[in-house]
């Protein structure tokens, strides 16, 4: 009996320990100003930039955010939304793990005259007062271009897919196919989820399959960074292009492993998102796609 | 080493389990502890052996009184509990469970096998026993098992040593050879207490008896001054002659006719007849294949060929559902892994085959099952306070006959009884001896198997002896004496 | 204190813990206790509940079935199909209740018939269905179903202030508890998991138990992924990923024992409801989601050691 309410009062005391120190600001009072973010996943560095970029600068304008992680799971961001909705924020940044099944989240939100911002993957349905995102049809151009400048046309390459169906994945991969498919031997492409480990195994295994290959376009750069792994494994030298710019690549591509990454800027993507979000709050009009600049990073 | 405990009294709960126990073991004697179960033994050597704490009284060890904190620090200081659950860990050889915890060592701080079999092989010799010390416990007989036991108690210096049923599970001859280890350990000078509900071994064995009722010391007594009579009388208040109920039924048509059975494994066919009302002994050596005719019969292990006809219709029996269909009922050997499931309520153990009988709807309905529960718990006399407590509360003797009542339930033609009585106290024994003549005088036929031969004297009709394998012989009752079976069930002519 | 009292209050273990976890965090906000803040956590908990329910059978007849949220995926994708090819939407919520049947029932097939134990087994079928659904999705969400008023509200709608899903969630309850308490086929499921071995003599058809606890736990998967394909109006190939381990979380918060033959359904429905609150709570809260995964950890923990018998 006493080890019972022993034990369920250190439960409570950990509860109220974690809520306490885990809180960023006092919140509670349901008055306007605080933003809520979805973010989809923190188990990637471009998404923990994305999320460092907002907290920074909503820091420096004075603004509350709450923030909830999806774990990519699209049902526990549709109730990580309902949550900040019935926590009473004023506006909602979104960055959604699937642009399909966030829509009834839109929704609900248009409902409530919550104003929303999509950062990154947009949102198929519903009303959204502005999406930020890098122009990613244009990222995969880039990179297809990169690889015919340096390896040469006709060049033999595979092509390591993100998560099936995520927005990211059709448009990176439409615009690398664009020119791709004119100039160069796309001649494995598969899908790693985004994912270091999977992107290794992925890539080892294409490797095995088509041991020409000269270059490998990785969808993100968590892949490409598995795919160098596989590379120097089987012992060969292969072009590898990833896409995002996490901190992780941008060291590689200094090292000389990675060939290059098309760096997105998560942090000023999720900068360009409060700004947007104060405009939004303060009455004022906003654009209805606002693009992010890419960039090449070589060495 | 002498112990006296004395004026030990111990309560669970509102259950005074013992009210002023006094006992004194000596050097080098055998002493029997008997009484009924629940009369309060395990828990007196429980206390001794620092797995219970006495509520008062003391407990002196040459002299100097002292308790134990638990059973591992009263092995160490020579007093060791052999428990009818052995502490065996089937999964290592007998030579690693001998030494797991004490493993000797090279130099190099290696576990030195070499030294371990050498130690335990003199000590063998020594006792006169052989063990396959190096076969896998899990793959020995009990005998095996418990000998391993007794040799690792006596290995660590024991001095007072306590066996609770040893003789339970092993054959004639493991059981032959139990008595010789005591007696060598009597001439160490060891201090042995004997648990059992077997007459025969106490008296042949044992030093002084000690019967407990009701939580109290009855009477101790050297063996030489008492006669079985007298220690019956002391155990229950009735005299050993109307242990057995007369037998009145007089067995009637073939109900189940049993034609050229092969059980897996078997050399030869087993086929043997059964008559309505009539009790048919199986009596046999241990590992003769008296338990794998019978789960072969229910349907619980495969058999190739042979026919079985219950009550004239030929009898396909697959599993044990289609036994049961065709009206008969299995009580197991192993009560608590195949009779009762104990965290059940004893009102769900004896409804569980009959769900289907009870409530045709499949529609539990509360009411109809506590009253069906509740009539054959009083029918069989199970002793407790309400049949919503869980089975395992009661004792051995009480879990029988909950089993037994589960299958009654069910209105079987046949029951198939595998060892009926085995662990179990006087009082119950009788009350289970009572019902069997009751069930057959309702025309039902009932085939014990048994390891006791005063049981399968007492109550068959017919015995049918089996031996490695195959039907030796079948007695009636007026060919059946002890030695007639032994002749049969050892091979002889 | 007696025993008696003593297992009282162990019952209510989970009942407490859960009224205590709903006064904190209403102490510490005051939008927690709000009505449609409510609303809000019934909606999220019933998906999870509803798996657990069916998790519940298996783990007291002493299996586990860790495929439940391929099975929730694959039945999702195959009735979103079945809408986007004419089917009539509310058929298409049964035939993907029946999906997860016919799943879950391959399920106990295996184990049974095949002897393969039940983690392995729903191991195995975990992967099969999820990479089945990726095959028959082509990896892509199915979106742009219907605009079928039933089959939005399935997910998305109310009855008399109640969500629906949280409506099923009852009804399914209701329906199972009494299946497990007042039907043999429930009692049967415990003598299972309390010892085969007897059930088996006692002429108990084990292995039917066993496919119909599994095929159970499937069809609810196949009700729970109708729910999400209508909440999120698209069927998700990833749907469902890494459900069973809030489900089994659930029933174990519940009081069930994973050996077997011990526990309830009531405890289950208390255990999502901790769950649920659990998420909701410390989103309201505002905690970080590390910590939250931190302190879900920790309760299950404590839920757990509480539960342990006398030491």
């Amino acid at each position: 009996m006493k080890k019972i309410f022993l034990l369920l009062a250190m439960a409570l005391m950990v509860i109220g320990l974690v809520a306490g120190c885990g809180k960023s600001s006092d919140s509670g009072d349901k008055k306007s100003g605080t933003i809520g973010f979805s973010v989809s996943t923190q188990n990637n560095p471009f998404f923990v930039s994305l999320k460092n970029g907002i907290e920074e600068e909503a820091k420096a304008l004075g603004l509350k955010v709450k923030i909830v992680d999806a774990q990519n799971d699209p049902a526990k961001q549709a109730n990580d939304i309902s949550d900040l909705l019935e926590s009473g924020v004023s506006l909602l940044i979104i960055n959604p793990v699937d642009s399909a099944a966030i829509s009834t989240s839109v929704e609900m939100a248009n409902n409530k005259n919550i104003p929303v911002i999509t950062v990154d993957r947009s949102a198929d349905k519903g009303k959204v007062v502005a999406h930020i995102a890098s122009d990613n049809v244009k990222g995969g151009e880039m990179a297809a271009q990169l690889i015919i400048d340096k390896v040469g046309n006709g060049a033999k390459v595979g092509e390591l897919e993100g998560i099936p169906g995520a927005s990211a994945t059709r448009e990176r991969g439409q615009g690398f196919h664009n020119v791709a498919d004119k100039a160069l031997t796309v001649a494995s492409k598969q899908s790693a989820d985004f994912d270091r480990t999977k992107g290794l195994n992925v890539a080892s295994n294409m490797l095995q399959a088509n041991p020409d290959i000269q270059a490998i376009f990785a969808h993100n750069d968590e892949m490409a960074l598995g795919a160098i792994q596989a590379a120097k494994s089987a012992g060969k030298n292969v072009f590898i292009v990833g896409f995002d710019g996490t901190a992780d690549a941008e060291k590689a591509v200094q090292d000389g492993t990675l060939a290059a990454t098309i760096a997105q800027q998560p942090e000023l993507m999720g900068k360009i998102a409060v700004d947007t979000a104060a405009k939004v709050v303060k009455g004022e009009t906003v654009e209805a796609k606002i693009p992010v600049e890419l960039k090449v990073v070589t060495k | 080493m002498k112990i006296v405990m004395s004026g030990i009294a111990k309560a669970f709960g509102t259950n005074q389990v013992l009210r002023d126990v006094n006992i004194t073991l000596k050097e080098g004697e055998v002493h029997a502890l008997m009484g009924e179960n629940g009369a309060g033994k395990s828990t007196l050597m429980n206390i001794l052996t620092g797995i219970h704490k006495a509520d008062a009284g003391t407990i002196s060890i040459d002299g100097v009184e002292r308790t134990f904190p638990n059973p591992r620090e009263a092995e160490l200081n020579g007093i060791a509990f052999i428990h009818q659950e052995l502490n065996i860990w089937p999964n290592l050889t007998l030579l690693e469970n001998l030494y797991l915890m004490r493993p000797k060592k090279n130099r190099f701080g290696l576990i030195d096998n070499k030294a371990m079999l050498q130690e335990a092989t003199a000590f063998c010799e020594e006792l006169g026993i052989e063990l396959p010390l190096t076969a896998e416990a899990g793959s020995c007989s009990v005998g095996q098992q418990q000998m391993t036991e007794i040799l690792r108690i006596l290995m660590l210096d024991a001095k007072v040593v306590i066996m609770d049923e040893p003789s339970a599970a092993l054959t004639e001859r493991e059981t032959a050879t139990l008595f010789k280890m005591m007696n060598k350990m009597k001439a160490r000078g060891v201090a042995i207490v004997y648990i059992s509900h077997r007459m025969e071994e106490v008296f042949s064995e044992c030093d002084t008896v000690t019967v407990m009722r009701d939580g109290h010391t009855i009477v101790t007594k050297p063996i030489s001054e008492i006669s079985m009579d007298e220690v019956v009388r002391h155990m229950v208040g009735r005299s050993i002659d109307e242990f057995y109920p007369e037998r009145t039924t007089v067995p009637s048509d073939v109900v189940l006719d049993v034609q050229g059975l092969q059980p897996k494994g078997f050399k030869h066919d087993i086929s043997f007849q059964l008559r309505k009302g009539e009790i048919l002994g199986v009596a046999g050596l241990m590992g003769a294949g008296r338990t794998e005719i019978m789960r072969a019969i229910f349907g619980v292990d495969n058999h190739n060929g042979g026919s079985i006809t219950v009550n004239g219709k030929p009898l396909k029996c697959k599993k044990p559902e289609d036994a049961i269909k065709a009206g008969i009922a299995f009580i197991t050997e192993n009560r608590k892994s195949e009779g009762l499931i104990l965290d059940f309520s004893i009102g769900s153990n004896i409804t569980l085959p009959n769900l289907g009988d009870i409530c045709p709807s499949h529609v539990l309905q509360k009411n109809k099952l506590e009253s069906f529960a509740e009539t054959l718990s009083k029918k069989l006399g199970v002793k407790t306070q309400s049949i919503h407590e869980p089975a395992s509360s009661l004792s051995g003797g009480n879990q029988q006959k909950v089993v037994i009542a589960k299958w009654v339930g069910k209105k079987p033609s046949i029951i198939i009884m595998d060892e009926p009585t085995r662990g179990i106290d006087i009082g119950a024994k009788r009350d289970i001896y009572d019902l069997m003549n009751e069930l057959t005088d309702d025309g039902v036929s009932i085939i014990m198997v048994s390891s006791e031969l005063p049981e399968v004297l007492g109550m068959s009709d017919r015995v049918m002896v089996i031996q490695e394998g195959r039907v030796a012989g079948i007695l009636n009752r007026d060919e059946a004496t002890p030695e007639s079976i032994m002749t049969l069930a050892t091979g002889g002519q | 204190m007696d025993s008696k009292a003593m297992q009282y209050v162990k019952k209510l273990g989970p009942l407490i813990g859960l009224i205590a976890l709903f006064i904190i965090i209403s102490v510490m906000n005051d939008s927690f206790l709000e009505l449609s803040n409510l609303r809000n956590l019934l909606r999220q908990v019933s998906i999870n509940a509803i798996i657990a329910f069916g998790m519940t059978f298996v783990i007291l007849t002493g299996g586990i079935d860790l495929s439940v949220g391929s099975i929730l995926a694959l039945s999702s994708a195959i009735m979103a199909q079945l809408i986007i090819t004419g089917t009539n939407p509310e058929l298409a919520i049964l035939l993907a209740a029946g999906a997860g049947l016919l799943l879950g029932g391959i399920n106990g097939l295996v184990i049974t018939y095949g002897r393969v134990a039940p983690f392995i087994a729903t191991l195995a079928t975990m992967t099969i269905y999820r990479g089945a659904t990726l095959v028959f999705t082509d990896g892509n969400p199915i979106s742009g179903l219907t605009q079928d008023p039933i089959f939005h509200a399935f997910g998305q709608g109310d009855i008399g202030g109640l969500p629906i899903p949280a409506i099923t969630m009852f009804l399914a309850f209701i329906i199972l508890w009494f299946v497990l308490s007042r039907t043999s086929l429930g009692r049967k499921t415990y003598a299972v998991g309390g010892s085969e071995k007897v059930s088996y003599i006692a002429g108990i058809k084990i292995d039917r138990v066993k496919v119909f606890v599994y095929a159970l736990t499937g069809m609810l998967c196949g009700i729970a992924g109708a729910i999400i394909t209508s909440r999120l109006n698209s069927a998700q190939p990833t749907a469902g990923t890494g459900y069973e381990l809030d489900a089994i979380a659930a029933v174990v918060l519940g009081g069930t024992s994973l050996a077997g033959g011990r526990g309830h359904i009531v405890g289950t429905l208390i255990g999502a409801l901790i769950i649920g609150t659990l998420n909701n709570g410390l989103n309201i809260l505002d905690v970080s989601s590390f910590y939250q995964q931190v302190v879900k950890g920790i309760v299950i923990l404590l839920a757990v050691l509480a539960d342990r018998k006398k030491a």
